[in-house]
Order: structure tokens, then sequence, then C-alpha cells
């Protein structure tokens, strides 16, 4: 803001200066005038006459002060305010033309200033961290895994036998927890971080404490919580006395210390929690084991590199500590396994994804870019056309002594007000864009917000360096685009352009500029168009996937339902009698459970051999997908046992573990699928081997539309349970309204369960679309922002021949031409540069298209039907652009029209 | 010109009046009778390029003006020159004197033949 301050100061300064100045050259006059009347009265006139006399010696007091104003040293600005002035008028005379211009650009920078906000704030944003240099992400990498989050006690070996090269290291992880008083508890995301986290990233509270290193000793002996700031406004309304408040987490009060501050976005950038809390409250928080297992990988790890300690040299320490862990295999932990560092700098949101969204990002800001691109065209068109309406205008000013500079000037303040206009009106329409975009209420699970705003809302668009985009984007398209018709217009040679008159209609240069302007436009609207079509059959393909499950009205309702002062058997128990107590709701057709929930972010895992076969190599055994499940699963979720059965009463946890496999698994690893009756050997001595009593049939696990995956399916009541469960409850009405039952029932059961989402399957599914279906519906929006300023583009050019030739038009119509002929006429203009163009677009398209195919699902970059369907719509859209002003043509009144002159 | 005045020549004005103040401080008024006086009433400049020139001068910081207290007691603007100035004017007066020595030159040779 600071710039726009000062620049306001200057101004008024100088304004002052300058009253200044002409209060003190009045007395100089004043004063001169005077003396000159007294010495004419001593050489003996009259007063009067010597007063007269004086002034006439003077002469033109008036014009001394005009020509001394001039040299004031702010004459510049003096012109400036007149060819300011000058200009409003003019583009006021002409308000359709004006009005073209500038909508063209505020549709163009609008867009690009909130997709250019949006964009910075995920990707360019500036790190919350001090000194982020030095600060590296540590994941966990296995064969076919890149980036795992790590598990707890191997954090402690790291840490253990890196001591030297990293200062601290700080871990954290994230869950959904309930908040509040049981029975009226809600779910929202929680974080557990290491006590000198904070402290290590350099992030200082807002106010109050962070989280400290004494806090986070003894197991569940310090219940404190800081709040983050979105959590602090919305919940707490910002209440600056909240620090020593309780906070009812998981059913225990929890102390207040602190706000985070507002731009800390937590370990997970845009999934901001609304709370942090130690990391040695996580296991009672979650009511599960957190800590303890070596392959439980949910924990995020920053390290400090120590000073003068390269990330080379902390590689080749953590490699060690991996290699000794290798060596010394303890549970859990998979031999070969090692540890990968990452600069935090060049993490946007996590390895994994990061590729993805840059190149959406990219996508993006090119897509925009290409809408402004379309929307400088328009207004090139437009000051092309006013500089060849102005020819005579022009003449008669450079006729009448105006210097050609004075003209080039009054000509670029004018395209530059159009830039300016177009600029203000863009940074409107860029506010409401950058609040649906930001406010976009994403149907995320658990309680989750993604927080695009960071707290920070549209203030982010007032930033000066937005404005200065905006603003500057504005002018320079103004004066850039206004450099060559103005300096074109005004080399005019005087005599032939007065006598030609304003009836040249026939200048074929700036003329044929148009024409390749329009012919851009649509080409480049074809290229966003075709673009937009393939997303769209993207997702339309996504929408026709079948996963294998949940096509039936389901509904989904997981539960948190901690294990923790039950026994395994008791808590089997307490599992059973809600999926009883959920099959007695009246239109529940059956009830199952399953964990994790299919195409969900969370995925589990398990490692096998089986007798025959040999591991890949390098491993000691198989790794699948796994699922715990009840028998009725299956039947719930709509899928079909294909040989074998499914789980029932008589599989206990005193009985022989069993598994049901998916057909693909089958398929794999036994010829003709002879499953049953095998046995899945399993290193780990936590997990009894299975022997195989069913095949399912496949479905989809962790994308949609993917190949068909192997996955082991566990029994829940012969397994270790798990801390949540997403019941499936297929159901002949409503989901809705079973979901509320479910809800109601579940508070019947167990006051304690905690409900963590309740929702519908189709909800569920639509979640794993939501990226294409946005990607799509985004793509739409500046395609059809494109081809708007595409077909405004060929009207404005129809138009604009049709106002020239209107004379021509009126010769010909009284020479007999009939309406049509003149509107085909005028309008074949106009198709003849779409077809160009369109021929240009769909070859540039077919280009640009290879670009997309890492977006795109289950279509081609050559799709016929996109192909077909692209240039059509363009077509009709420029056809009728081009067939309104030329049908005004054939309404010409030969009388008028040669009498206009 | 049936009076043997003349206007002063465009670029010599602010040497003219440069020169005017070489020797004290003076308000407009002032300056304008002392170049008539020096010139024998010859030059006689005109409001209209005076004024001009001395806020084009200030800008240009080879003077500065203040108000002060005339002899008889009114408030009046005076420029002075500034150090700058001074230099400029020894510049300017140095190229005068080669220029017009030149075109007196010229002007002076008798035509032979």
């Amino acid at each position: 803001m600071g710039v726009f301050v000062d620049a306001w100061r200057r101004l008024r300064s100088l304004g002052r200066r300058r009253r200044e100045l002409e209060d003190r050259l009045d007395d100089e006059i004043r004063f001169h005038v005077e003396q000159q009347t007294e010495k004419n009265r001593q050489a003996g006139m009259t007063p009067d006459e010597a007063r007269r006399r004086a002034l006439i010696g003077f002469g033109g007091v008036e014009q001394v002060r005009e020509r001394t104003r001039d040299e004031f040293g702010a004459a510049f600005i003096e012109h400036l305010a007149r060819d300011v002035r000058h200009g409003l008028r003019s583009l006021r005379r002409h308000p359709a033309f004006s009005a073209m211009a500038v909508l063209s650009l505020a549709i163009g920078i609008g867009a690009n200033t909130a997709i250019f906000g949006v964009v910075q704030t995920m990707l360019f944003r500036a790190s919350a961290l001090a000194q982020p240099e030095t600060l590296v992400n540590i994941y966990e990498t296995e064969r076919g895994h890149g980036f795992n989050p790590m598990s707890h006690p191997n954090i402690e070996d790291l840490r253990r036998g890196t001591s030297q090269v990293f200062s601290g290291i700080a871990a954290s992880t994230f869950f959904p927890v309930p908040i509040g008083d049981a029975g009226t508890a809600r779910i929202v995301m929680g974080e557990v971080v290491t006590g000198g986290a904070f402290a290590l990233l350099g992030v200082e509270p807002l106010f109050g404490r962070a989280i400290l290193p004494e806090d986070d000793i003894a197991r569940g002996g310090h219940p404190v919580v800081m709040l983050s700031y979105g959590y602090w406004q919305r919940a707490f309304g910002a209440d600056p006395h909240v620090v020593g408040r309780t906070l009812r987490l998981g059913g225990r009060g929890y102390t207040i210390i602190g706000v985070a501050p507002g731009h800390y976005r937590g370990a997970f950038p845009p999934l901001t929690p609304a709370f942090y809390v130690p990391m040695a409250m996580a296991n009672e928080l979650m009511g599960v084991e957190m800590l303890g297992q070596r392959d439980s990988h949910s924990f995020f790890v920053k390290a400090r590199l120590a000073p003068g300690v390269s990330r080379a040299q902390a590689e080749h320490a953590a490699s060690l500590v991996a290699e000794s862990l290798t060596r010394a295999r303890p549970e859990g932990w998979v031999p070969g396994e090692r540890f990968s560092l990452v600069p935090t700098s060049d993490v946007q949101i996590y390895p994994g994804v990061d590729p993805l969204l840059r190149a959406a990002a990219l996508l993006l800001v090119g897509v925009v870019g290409l809408v402004l691109l379309l929307a400088c065209t328009n207004l090139a068109s437009v000051l092309l056309a006013r500089a060849l309406d102005r020819g005579k205008e022009v003449a008669v000013r450079q006729a009448l002594g105006a210097t050609r500079g004075a003209l080039v000037r009054q000509l670029l303040v004018e395209s530059a007000l159009l830039g300016l206009g177009g600029a203000a009106v863009g940074l409107v329409l860029a506010l409401v864009l950058f609040h649906v975009l930001v406010s976009i209420d994403l149907p995320l699970p658990y309680g989750m917000k993604l927080d695009l705003n960071f707290g920070i809302d549209s203030t982010l668009l007032f930033d000066w360096r937005v404005l200065v985009f905006t603003v500057g984007a504005g002018v320079l398209t103004g004066v850039v685009l206004g450099l060559l018709p103005a300096l074109k217009g005004t080399r005019a040679d005087l005599g032939s352009a007065l006598k030609t008159g304003s009836r040249e209609s026939d200048a074929p240069g700036p003329l044929r500029w148009r024409n390749a302007l329009v012919i851009a436009q649509v080409a480049m609207s074809l290229v966003l168009l075709v673009g937009a079509g393939l997303f769209l059959r993207s997702w339309q393909q996504m929408l026709s996937v079948d996963p294998g499950f949940g096509r039936a009205p389901t509904s989904v309702l997981s539960l948190m339902m901690p294990i923790a002062p039950l026994t395994a058997d008791e808590a089997v128990q307490r599992t059973r009698r809600v999926l009883e107590r959920f099959r007695a709701v009246p239109g529940v057709e059956a009830a199952g459970l399953v964990w994790p929930l299919p195409l969900e972010f969370a995925a589990s895992f398990t490692d096998f051999t089986i007798d025959g076969r040999v591991p890949p190599p390098g491993q000691e055994a198989f790794r699948t997908d796994r699922a715990i499940v009840d028998g009725a699963f299956f039947d719930a979720a709509g899928m079909t046992i294909v040989a074998g059965r499914t789980f029932n009463e008589g599989d206990r946890r005193d009985t022989q573990p069993v598994a049901v496999i998916s057909q693909a698994m089958a398929r794999r690893y036994w010829s003709n699928g002879d499953a049953l009756g095998r046995v899945l050997r399993r290193p780990d001595p936590a997990e009894p081997d299975l022997i195989v009593v069913g095949v399912a049939s496949d479905i989809n696990v962790r994308s949609l539309g993917e190949a068909p995956r192997e996955v082991v399916y566990e029994n829940y009541a012969q397994g270790g349970g798990s801390p949540m469960f997403n019941f499936v409850v297929r159901t002949s009405t409503d989901p809705a309204r079973i979901s509320a039952a479910l809800v109601a029932a579940t508070r019947e059961i167990d006051p304690d369960l905690q409900v963590v989402q309740s929702t519908t399957m189709a909800q569920h599914l639509a979640m794993s679309r939501l990226p294409s279906q946005m990607g799509a519906f985004m793509l739409s929006a500046f395609a059809a922002m494109a081809m708007a300023l595409a077909a405004i583009g060929v009207y404005g050019l129809v138009r604009y021949t049709v106002a020239r030739r209107t004379h021509e038009i009126g010769i010909r119509m009284a020479l007999g031409a009939d309406a049509a002929g003149v509107t085909r006429l005028f309008a074949t203009h106009g198709v003849r540069l779409v077809l160009v163009g369109g021929a240009i677009g769909l070859a540039a398209s077919l280009l640009a298209a290879r670009f997309l195919a890492t977006l795109l699902f289950g279509v081609g970059t050559f799709d016929p039907v996109v192909l077909t369907c692209g240039p059509l719509v363009l077509g009709s859209a420029a056809w009728l652009a081009a067939y309104l002003p030329a049908r005004r043509a054939s309404r010409v009144d030969p009388l008028t029209a040669l009498r206009t002159e | 010109m049936t009076k043997e005045k003349g206007d002063v020549l465009q670029g010599t004005l602010d040497m003219v009046v440069l020169k005017a103040l070489q020797l004290e401080p003076m308000h407009g008024w002032g300056i304008t009778e002392r170049i008539e006086q020096w010139s024998e009433h010859v030059l006689q400049l005109g409001q209209g390029t005076l004024y001009p020139a001395l806020y084009r001068l200030e800008r240009q910081d080879f003077i500065r003006s203040e108000w002060r207290v005339t002899d008889n007691n009114r408030r009046a603007r005076y420029y002075s020159l500034t150090a700058r100035g001074r230099r400029h004017l020894t510049d300017s007066l140095e190229q005068w004197r080669r220029m017009s020595r030149a075109i007196n030159l010229v002007l002076e040779v008798k035509a032979v033949s």
C-alpha cells in the first residue's frame, strides 16, 4: 500500500506547490505593474494614465501567467490531465467500442488476477517457516512406494542416528478428533506434533505459547492444545482471552495454551488442522497405539540441517540408519527400506502429488493467459478501428499545428485509459471469482477443510503486488497495443487524408490486421474449446466407470471405536451389536463394515508368501492392499462372491483365521484362479497365516477406473480390530434418510461412539471424481469466456465493416441488391475468417491436446466427438456473431445511406 | 521598426538575465529596468518572456529567489545567482564572445572585386 500512499502524497504536494507558485507570480506581477505605474507618474502622467500605460507595457497579464505556468515544472502533469479529459470525452462518444474493449480486457484481467491469486497462494506463497533452505522433509521409500510418511519408531531411530547432522527433527500427523461434549461432539481435524516442532520450524505463536518439548514427554501427561488461526476465528470468534480455557477433545479436557499464526498451515499445507496437541497425547486421543508400531506409516517429518551440514551429508547419515535397521531387522521394518530427504522448499503439498498439482496450475495459468491474449486481441482490434476512423480528425489537428508527439501521446493516453478501465472492472471481477474459488466448500471427508484462504482471505488480492500486476497489465496492454495504431495513424499524409474524408472504405492495411486478429482469436478459442471438451469427456467417462461396488443406494457411516479400555473380544462384541442394530433399522437391506473404505485416501497393506511362488527379487514377501471387513460387507457393497464363501459366525478368534481375496489376486497367483484352501503365510508374527475361503469380485480400491487390484479381505472378528470402521448400509429407500436413522441408532447403542462422518455412497464416489469434475468445469468456464471474446471480436469486425460501408450498401440497394444478398455479402466475410481460424485452431488443438494426456481419463487426445462438437459450437457462435451485424446492413435505407456524409 | 528596439534573441535571453543579476540580487521589474538602461533602451524585455525565463532558470537551479523588502518598504521577490548560475553565465558569455567575434569577422569582410 505504501507505494500508493506515497504517490498520492507527491501528487498532493505537487498541487500545493503549484498554488504557491501561482500566488507568488500574482504578487510579482502586481509589484511589477505598481513599480511601472510609479515610474510613469514620476514622468508626469496622471495616476490613471500611468496605470493604464503600465498595464499596456506589461502586455497581457493572463498571457504572462499562462506562459510562466508552463515553466512551473509540472507541465507534463497538466498536459496529461488535459489528454485524459480529452480521452474520456472521446471514449464516451463511442460507447459501444469503449464498452467492448473494457469488457474484453476486464474478462481477461479478471480471470488472470483471480487465478494468479490462487496459484500464488497454492504454489508460490512464501514459506511460513524460518530459514526454509535448511529444512528437509523426510519420507520412507520402499520399492514401488515413493514417499511414505514415517512411523514413530523409525523417527526415533533416525533421530538417534542423525544427531550430528540434524539440529532437530519435527514430526506430526493428523486425524479426525471429536471436539466438544459427548453426544454433541463434532469431528474436526487435529494435528499431533512433537514438542519442539514449533521452535524448530521457527513458527511463533500469535499469542500464548507454542507446544514445548516438556509437553511431549509423559504419555498422556500434558493435555494442552494450541488452536489454529482459522479454528480460533471460526469457533472462538477470535476471542483474545482464549488462553487458559478448556477444550474437550476425545472426552478429555485440554487446556488452550496459545494460537498459531495465520500464515502457518500445519504440516500438510492446504488442509489446515483445527488445533495442535503434543505427540505424547496421540495414543490417548486416538484410542489406539499410534506411536509404538513400526509399520504404522503416518507421520510427516521435517528436519533442520545442523549448521554447515550439507544435504548429501545428512542423506549419508540417514542411509546408515536405514542400513543398520535392515541388519537388525526389527519387527515392522521392511528390508531395503530407506529414508528420502527432499528440500522442504521443493515440496508444495506432497512429493507424490506435487507434479500433478504443478501440471494443473500450469495448465490453468496457460489457459487464463490465452484468455487474456484473446481479450488483448479484441482491444487491439478496437484500437485499429479507432485509428482508422480518426484519419480525418488527426489530419485536421496536424494541419492546425499539433505535433506528432502530442497526437501520439493523446492516442496512447486514450488506449491506456481503456486499459485502466479494463483493469478496474477486471479487479472487481477477480475479487468475485477469487471469492468463489476459495469459498468452494469441497465435500471433503472427516470434517476436513480445504483452506485456500489461510485465514487471510481476499485481502490477498489487495496485496500491492497483485494490484500492480493488474493495473500494470491493463495500462501496459493499452499502451503497447495502442502504440502501433497511434504511430501509423499519425503518419497520415495530410493532403490525401483530408481529401478522402471519412469514406475511405478500403484501407487495406489496418483491415487486414483486424482480419488476422479475428482469425487468431477463433483459433485460440477453438484450442480452449477442444481442451474443455476433452475434460468434459474425461469426466463423463469417469461418471460411467463402475467401481465394482456401491451401485445401489447406500449410506456410509464412519465411526470411531476406541478399543483402549476394552479387550479385543469386547471390542468385537460391541462392533457386532452396532451391526445388528443397524440391520434392524427399517429400510436397511444389508449392513457390513470395512476399513479402509475403498476409494478413500487411506490405504492398508499386508505382506505374505505363498508356497511354490518366489517373491520379486530383493523382497522377501508379496505385498497387497488389505481391507478389514465383516462377512456381510460384500453383499452390502453390492459385490459378489465368485467362488467359495464369505465370513460367517463360525469364523471366530479361536478358530483358523481365514481370508477372502479379490478375483484379480486369485488370477495372478494361482492358475485358473483356483485359490480356495490355499495359505497366505505372513512373515509378520503379529499377523496370523490365512486360509483363503472365498474369492470376491474386483473393485476399484485406490482410484476410479484403475486396473483390477489384488486385495486381501480379513475378518474383523478374527483380527486385532481397527480404531475406525466404515459401516456400509445398502437400502431400498433414500440413503440420506437412512444415514440420519443410523446416526440416531448409534447414539442409542453407546453415546461414546463418535460419528466421524455420515454420508452416502453416491457422495463418496462423487468425491473421487471431484478433481476431473473441477477440471472440466473450470476449463469449460474459461473456454466459454474465450468463445465469448472471439464472438465479440467477430461481431465487432463485421459491424465495423458494415458501418464503414453504409454508403456503398446504399448504392448497392439503390441499384437493386436484395436484403439477403447484402446480408450474405457481409456475413460471408466473417464466416470466411472463422473457417480459416477454425482450421488453424483445429491443428493447434491436436498439438496442444498431447500435453493434456496425463490429466485425462479414459479418453484419447484424438477424440472424434470433441473434434466435431468443438468446431460446431464455435462455428455457430461465430456465425451468429457475423450474421447479426450483417443483417443490420440489409436494413439500411438507401436514401439515408447515400445522404450519410 | 521605427525605433532601434529589438526583442532579445531567443537563447540569449537567459544569458542577459543572468548577467543582470551578476552584481546584486534584483526583483523582476529591476531586471527589466537594468537591461533597458544598460542597452541604452535598445533591449526591451517583454514581461511575457521575462517571467517564464525567471521561473525556468530557477527550476534549472541557476538562480534562487526570496521575498525581501525594497528601499521604499515594499515586499518584492528578489532573484540572485547560484554558484551553478555563475558558472553557466561564464560559459555562455565565453561562447557568446566567440560567436559574436566570428560573426563580426564575417560581416566586416569588405567585398572585393
